[in-house]
């Protein structure tokens, strides 16, 4: 057999030879040294791209998979999957739940006291606080000033006009 | 080889290795290791004393809110920021020293007193600055000037997705941060901080870092946040339920830690403290530069917005309130018997694509 082909050999890595001629060329490559030195060139030239590939490789942008998924998620289920989730235990049994306890506390035996809140303030004071040793994070402090700040009304500027009017 | 010749070529040797000493004195000096210099900043508060002004920008998606503030440092933990802008923060001011920051609100007469321990923690800060070098890659971004003082800039730029997160620009001699500009997931400017003015001096008078209470001043405690726990079997535990976490997390972001407060109700004159409270659990997840903290309750205590003007967002066949303080996002909403707020320096879709995954 003469030396095999770059077509030949590139074929025969990817496994795209007929099982005759793929036998010829494996059976070729065992004796010539000439064609597996450029069957061995061909591999490693296919796993440097491969790896260069890999490490150029990037994940999408956070902003970018939370909307592909927001559309994904606004996609409308067909009729029967609307009606199969409707029978899952899974969804009926907590709507079932909710339907009781509605009742029950729209009945007069339902205590009717005042419903505790938490102050929003505190979840924005305590992810600043926490979070104080990120690179990103404002000097301590500043964050429960500007926040309480915005009880005047009209105190903090509502568009980037009036913020940059603001810092001169 | 002729004698002629060897002399020759003895001087042609004697003057390139005389021009190859010389031109590092002539040369552009050799490149800055960034992370070297951000390691240096992230001290350098503890060895320089300063006075100075800067002024900040915070940008939601569609709003800016922008503070003046004249600072006065004295290494390595006194500070005193005192706001000359906008109106409403005219005069206020706040004294941090160690790990109490204390909030002089002049239009209420009024201190609030807060102590965090982590502001001291050197383990965490120091395991923070770990976590951003696993996930992010700094880029040293050349030279400048920032308020008359040379700079050398650094760019820290996310491994998993290419994107830029911040830019900071350090005193090239003291590593002080001068500018800082932070990027939202889509390249949009999130915050900037400048300084316009800054003069180092060790010459600040005591007194400018009393907490002293000024005359007519009530004081009231602000939070007390407990040490974050890294054990969460024993914050679930002293929870006493079994909470949610979030499935789909940006790529980097780990849990660091958690905690259990006890959130006073509002009006009570804090926003935390003990004795008829809402338990809460804290759990904080961060990829060192960006963090997101999820909060969870099984009281049904929803979130009082008070003056917020939150706005409504619909997902996961449920209502979600939010709000924008700058940069950062609070998304509350009630799901499966527990109340979720979660606040983070993301964009509101991010925020959402998370709050999703919490109960899929």
């Amino acid at each position: 057999m003469n030396h095999l082909t770059t077509a030949q050999l590139s074929d025969f890595v990817h496994g795209e030879l007929s099982p005759a001629n793929d036998a010829l060329a494996h059976a070729h490559l065992a004796d010539c040294g000439v064609c597996r030195a450029e069957y061995d060139a061909e591999i490693a030239l296919g796993e440097a791209l491969r790896a260069a590939a890999a490490s150029e490789e990037l994940e999408f942008p956070s902003i970018v998979k939370a909307v592909v998924w927001e559309r994904i998620r606004e996609m409308p289920p067909s009729p029967m999957a609307r009606l199969s989730a409707w029978l899952r235990p899974l969804v009926a049994v907590p709507v079932a739940a909710a339907l009781l306890v509605g009742v029950w506390f729209a009945s007069p035996y339902a205590p009717h006291g005042a419903h505790p809140t938490v102050d929003a303030a505190y979840y924005l004071e305590a992810h600043a606080a926490e979070s104080g040793d990120s690179l990103l994070a404002e000097p301590a402090g500043a964050t429960m000033l500007e926040t309480s700040m915005e009880d005047g009304s009209g105190a903090v500027p509502a568009t980037l006009a009036e913020a940059v009017d603001a810092v001169r | 080889m002729p004698f002629a010749k060897r002399i020759a070529s003895a001087a042609f040797g004697a003057i390139a290795l005389l021009a190859a000493a010389a031109r590092p004195a002539h040369e552009s000096p050799p490149p800055l290791d960034p992370t070297a210099l951000l390691r240096a900043s992230v001290d350098a508060p503890k060895t320089v004393s300063y006075v100075g002004q800067f002024e900040t920008v915070r940008f939601s998606s569609s709003h800016a809110v922008a503070t003046i503030v004249k600072v006065e440092h004295r290494s390595p933990e006194e500070t005193r920021r005192w706001y000359v802008a906008p109106d409403a923060l005219y005069g206020d001011y706040v004294i941090q020293r160690g790990t109490a920051v204390y909030e002089f609100d002049t239009k209420h007469d009024k201190v609030t007193v807060t102590h965090n321990p982590l502001l001291d923690d050197q383990v965490a800060t120091a395991d923070n600055f770990d976590r951003v070098l696993e996930n992010y890659r700094a880029i040293d971004d050349g030279p400048g000037m920032i308020a008359e003082h040379p700079t050398d800039s650094v760019e820290l730029v996310n491994k998993y997705t290419g994107e830029r997160a911040i830019r900071v620009w350090l005193d090239a001699k003291t590593h002080l941060v001068l500018k800082k500009e932070a990027y939202h997931g889509n390249g949009a400017v999130a915050s900037q901080t400048l300084f316009d003015d800054l003069r180092y001096t060790t010459s600040i008078p005591e007194a400018v870092f009393s907490t002293a209470l000024p005359a007519g001043f009530s004081e009231q405690n602000g939070t007390e946040l407990s040490m974050p726990s890294t054990d969460m079997d024993r914050t679930i535990k002293d929870a006493g339920f079994k909470p949610y976490t979030p499935k789909d997390l940006p790529q980097g972001f780990v849990l660091t830690s958690s905690a259990v407060d006890t959130v006073a109700r509002p009006g009570t004159g804090s926003t935390s403290g003990s004795g008829g409270g809402v338990r809460t659990l804290h759990l904080l997840y961060s990829d060192g530069l960006r963090s997101i903290s999820l909060f969870e309750n099984s009281t049904g205590a929803s979130a009082d917005f008070g003056n917020l003007h939150p706005k409504t967002i619909r997902f996961s066949d449920h209502d979600a309130s939010y709000v924008e303080e700058g940069p950062t996002t609070l998304i509350t909403w009630n799901e499966h018997g527990l109340h979720f707020a979660m606040v983070g320096d993301l964009l509101l879709p991010e925020l959402v694509a998370i709050g999703k995954s919490v109960v899929p």
